[in-house]
């Protein structure tokens, strides 16, 4: 049996009626999720802004970019697999998560990591990026992101993502969010009809 | 641009962009709520609102040269004045072919665009330079996804495959000459179709290569023709009668 | 687009006397602070159960949501409202995606939440099961469903759980658009030509019933829910909600000139509430339940929809793809 539909779309996929047999999608198939990073001015820092389901960082850089950067303005974009942030316990009482953190004990000579480093200012809020440092392993990255970026205000919960991970956007793939400000369709402002509703009211209250 | 001869060839290769892009951006379109995975129902929306931006560009530039009002021309014509190649009126098919269709058509149209960069009629020029950076990011998907696709396993390498072969001759449709050719390339308008379809197999072997696909011979003589002389499947009447019904209860109200 | 309702049905075996009580009163305290709970914090069995579904329910709400409008995507009338629908209906979907994004931190996958949705194990907003007849459903739509959700959405993104919150935000600010974009084609119709009058006129008609169920069920019948209230996962009631939404937008509809159809409403100068012809419950309990009009389509077409995409997903997901659970 057919179900009609009022959709042409629809109509054209020919649905069937409703099946009895449960709908189980064979190996629950779940992509991996990738944290996406918008930088949305020149010069901001960038900043957590979702995640993205994808198989590849390439895909995930694809996707997000419609998922987060297809309004306002956008100049960077990065991304990077869940699995590969690594994340402190995240403070309580709106302490400064620094202060649980030691001095570095002298410096390293093996061969280091850029980390990039991203704290957490306020619960509810998003992740922002501060900068980096190098390191040869999260523990040390924690220590050197302490001495560099620990300005006293308080850090609820940090992130450290080994750079070499991050799927960032080139200076040359800018051009892909360059007609952004000319998607006014999506935006409040082409949509203002205060004339047309003045001009109805007055002509109807006359009548 | 001097002369209404030659502002006839330039009127016939703005209409054949346009109505490629709103035909193309209406099929795509059908996928939006309804697509493989979230984050492509989004993207691939985003590509199908863009063609239609795009196509609303370039019917203002034909406005601008006389031509009545973009919506008229989009929703008032009927199949046999639109002059857009067949491949993109076709339906949307399993999203295999949709894919490969975007895929086909999208490497054209950046090239195109970039071509027109340089056209002696400047606002169509200026128009380009500004539509080549989103074009970049279609080109990008559709290249992500063929390698995906065209590598992943036995039964989407099928899938993609059959998409194929029954896409390139009507995408070797997208470079029909219109009887404006020379005069279009003569003029600087645009440097031609033969350059573009160059320059098209090249990038589109490039991507295939990469996986397991294999592209069909490109035989220019198997190309599906027609489109830019009004001659179309009967999909595109279908396609239009649709998209203008509610347009035109009261074809001369604001809606 | 989600309007709250008939969503919490607390157990009576969803016992608080099993969580630790020191750790209940540091996550009650937390609440009460006004910070906000992010997804490593501890939290009851209970808090996490009824977020997942409530959140859960607004994905559903706003995947299944895209298809009442999506009706008429491939038939809006000119370029303005054809990229606008357009714009509008993937907004949707981008919406979906934050929310189910958001409850996955809880530990749920999307996918599970898909089939829970597609078997009818969990709900959706309840409007959606109803059918856009014309061009004009569509922007009644637009307009008033989504007037409605932010109604909701604003009162729920001051609730205690951070992604939730995060996702709100984004959310709310495109809604906006989707409000101008439906009342500015509201106006066009209600201002246009008698056809596009009536047109507007029949679809207000059709919706207004299912926009007063929007909401759920009065507070005087409807679950208890003082413990979700206490920890902000509930942020307002139903009837809250539905006389914030008349206050705002039953003006905004008689200026225009049209009609609703409920000859006894009205705004009681003495009590500053409105009053209304008592909507038809028993109905509302009925379509949630699956026997609407469109309940079997709109399942139908998103089974069809995941059953067609399968291959797309399947094909994507390599060896090395681990899911883990997303951070924030």
């Amino acid at each position: 049996m057919k179900m009609d539909s009022l959709d042409p779309r629809i109509k054209r996929w020919k649905l069937q009626e409703q099946r009895q047999e449960e709908y189980s999608s064979s190996s629950l198939d779940q992509l991996p999720t990738y944290e996406v990073f918008i930088q949305l001015k020149e010069g901001k820092a960038f900043e957590h802004a979702g995640i993205v389901h994808a198989s590849t960082a390439d895909m995930a850089f694809l996707f997000a970019k419609e998922q987060f950067s297809r309004r306002y303005s956008c100049t960077g974009m990065w991304v990077v697999a869940s699995e590969q942030v690594w994340v402190t316990t995240y403070s309580e009482l709106e302490e400064n998560i620094y202060d649980h953190i030691g001095q570095p004990a002298g410096e390293e000579n093996d061969p280091q990591d850029d980390f990039d480093v991203f704290h957490l200012y306020k619960r509810g809020k998003q992740h922002k990026h501060v900068g980096q440092v190098k390191a040869q392993d999260t523990r040390m990255a924690l220590l050197k992101a302490k001495a560099s970026f620990d300005t006293g205000r308080p850090v609820l919960n940090i992130w450290l993502i080994r750079s070499i991970n991050i799927q960032a956007s080139t200076p040359e793939d800018q051009v892909i969010w360059s007609t952004l400000s000319e998607k006014t369709h999506r935006d409040v402002i082409s949509y203002r009809a205060g004339d047309k509703l003045n001009k109805f009211k007055e002509k109807h209250n006359e009548g | 641009m001097k002369g209404n001869q030659s502002q006839s060839a330039l009127k016939k290769l703005l209409y054949n962009i346009a109505d490629d892009l709103l035909i193309l951006g209406h099929r795509n379109s059908e996928w939006t709520g309804i697509g493989p995975l979230l984050e492509e129902d989004i993207a691939f929306s985003s590509m199908a609102q863009d063609k239609i931006g795009q196509s609303l560009a370039i019917y203002e530039l034909l406005h601008q040269l006389g031509e009545p009002h973009p919506d008229t021309v989009a929703f008032m014509r009927n199949a046999n004045q639109f002059h857009n190649c067949q491949l993109v009126e076709l339906p949307i098919g399993e999203y295999q072919f949709s894919l490969v269709r975007h895929f086909l058509f999208d490497h054209s149209l950046l090239l195109r665009f970039q071509g027109l960069t340089d056209s002696s009629y400047e606002p169509l020029a200026q128009v380009s330079q500004k539509l080549v950076g989103e074009l970049r990011y279609h080109v990008m998907h559709a290249d992500s996804f063929i390698r995906q696709l065209g590598t992943a396993n036995e039964d989407s390498i099928g899938r993609m495959q059959t998409a194929l072969d029954i896409a390139v001759p009507y995408a070797l449709g997208i470079f029909e000459k219109s009887p404006e050719e020379e005069q279009i390339i003569s003029e600087g308008i645009f440097t031609g179709e033969q350059n573009l379809y160059d320059a098209w197999c090249r990038e589109i072997s490039k991507t295939t290569s990469l996986t397991s696909l294999k592209l069909p011979e490109l035989n220019p003589e198997q190309a599906i023709t027609g489109g830019r002389q009004g001659k179309h499947t009967k999909h595109l009447q279908l396609l239009l009668d649709e998209m203008a019904e509610v347009f035109k209860l009261e074809p001369g109200a604001e809606w | 687009m989600y309007g709250g309702g008939n969503i919490f049905e607390v157990n009576k075996s969803d016992n608080l006397n099993q969580e630790d009580p020191v750790k209940l009163d540091e996550f009650e305290a937390r609440i009460a602070r006004g910070e906000k709970v992010e997804p490593s914090d501890w939290m009851p069995a209970l808090y996490r159960k009824q977020l997942i579904r409530m959140i859960e329910q607004h994905a559903h709400s706003e995947i299944i949501g895209a298809l009442p409008e999506g009706t008429w995507i491939t038939r809006a009338p000119g370029f303005k409202r054809k990229m606008a629908l357009m714009a509008k209906v993937q907004d949707e979907v981008g919406h979906a995606q934050l929310l189910y994004s958001a409850a996955e931190t809880l530990g749920k996958s999307r996918e599970q939440m898909m089939q829970d949705l597609i078997n009818g194990r969990s709900k959706y907003s309840n409007i959606f099961n109803y059918p856009a007849f014309t061009w004009a459903d569509s922007t009644i739509i637009s307009w008033l469903v989504d007037a409605g959700a932010i109604v909701n959405q604003l009162a729920n993104s001051k609730g205690s759980y951070g992604p939730y919150c995060r996702a709100l935000e984004r959310i709310c600010a495109e809604e906006s658009f989707h409000l101008k974009y439906g009342h500015h084609a509201v106006i066009h119709l209600a201002t246009g030509t008698n056809i596009q009058r009536e047109m507007v006129q029949g679809a207000l008609n059709r919706w207004w019933p299912p926009m007063m169920h929007f909401f759920g069920p009065p507070d005087k019948i409807s679950v208890h829910t003082e413990v979700l209230t206490k920890w902000k996962v509930k942020m307002a009631t139903n009837d809250e909600c539905r006389q914030q939404f008349l206050d705002m937008y039953v003006p905004k509809i008689w200026e225009l000139n049209l009609t609703i159809p409920d000859p006894n409403l009205r705004k009681n100068s003495e009590t500053r509430q409105w009053e209304y012809s008592e909507p038809d419950w028993d109905e509302f309990i009925r379509v949630i339940n699956g026997d609407g009009p469109c309940n079997a389509e709109r399942l139908s077409v998103r089974r069809t929809a995941e059953e067609r995409g399968e291959w797309v997903r399947k094909a994507l997901l390599t060896k090395e793809a681990k899911y883990v659970t997303p951070l924030a």
